[in-house]
């Protein structure tokens, strides 16, 4: 086989080639305390999530704010003062913005039914995990390691522990 | 010298890359496969897993979001 290979241009570079782990570590950290020193809050990505899930009860006419777990947050709620809500847009809109730089914008088709059952039982299982953490890779372990919280800690082994049993289900039920 | 080919287009990480192993362990020295994918991380991960494992591989872009990964088996195991 022998493919011609194309001379890298510098939009190429840029915004179509993988960046290194270390450069996307860099400038992760850079705008993460950048949003800490502006904010006053650390990076967080589920909040909200747990939030729309009471917002949606709460228009079927469930009382979600008696609830502890709420404890009135649902009702106070306001999408624009939510420095998590608004972060959570803009990594869609990031992350669209950067498959359009790169022209690999695509709509992906569902191969077939097991794959919608992984990606359910898998949005199910990492939503009661972020809860009882609380809180997801990014605001119980990213932002949690630099803060010194112990939890972060106990959140980087169990993630291990947690991908390596979740590989197995793949492998085992889902391919 | 044989050609096979993986269709995983609409398969996400970390799918490709398992299937891709399990078909390069039942090929020759010599034999080429050809991965059909759309998903960008599988462009970074399968590539990088070949060559540490002393692969050749070549990415072409096939079309927006799509790519093939030729992987061409140059060592045993």
């Amino acid at each position: 086989m022998n493919i011609e290979k194309k001379k890298e241009n510098l939009w190429d570079s840029i915004f179509k080639k993988e960046w290194s782990y270390s450069k996307g570590a860099v400038i992760i950290s850079f705008f993460a305390i950048a949003l800490v020193i502006v904010t006053g809050k650390a990076w967080g990505v589920t909040g909200p999530y747990s939030i729309w899930g009471g917002k949606v009860l709460s228009w079927l006419g469930v009382n979600v704010d008696s609830w502890r777990a709420f404890n009135g947050s649902v009702g106070k709620y306001v999408f624009a003062n939510s420095q998590p809500s608004l972060t959570n847009l803009g990594i869609v809109l990031g992350a669209l913005l950067s498959v359009l730089l790169a022209a690999s914008f695509k709509f992906k088709k569902i191969k077939n039914g097991k794959q919608v059952g992984a990606a359910i039982l898998g949005g199910l299982l990492m939503g009661i995990g972020a809860r009882i953490t609380p809180g997801c890779n990014i605001g119980a372990f990213f932002s949690g390691l630099p803060a010194f919280s112990l939890a972060g800690w106990v959140f980087m082994v169990s993630i291990f522990l947690g991908a390596a049993v979740g590989s197995k289900m793949l492998k085992n039920w889902f391919m | 010298m044989a050609e096979r080919e993986l269709n995983c287009l609409g398969e996400a990480c970390p799918v490709p890359l398992i299937k891709a192993q399990k078909e390069m362990e039942s090929m020759a020295v010599g034999d080429v496969l050809v991965l059909h994918i759309d998903h960008s991380c599988a462009m970074k991960n399968i590539p990088d897993w070949a060559r540490e494992a002393g692969h050749a591989v070549e990415i072409e872009e096939i079309d927006d979001g799509e790519w093939d990964i030729i992987i061409e088996k140059t060592k045993v195991g």
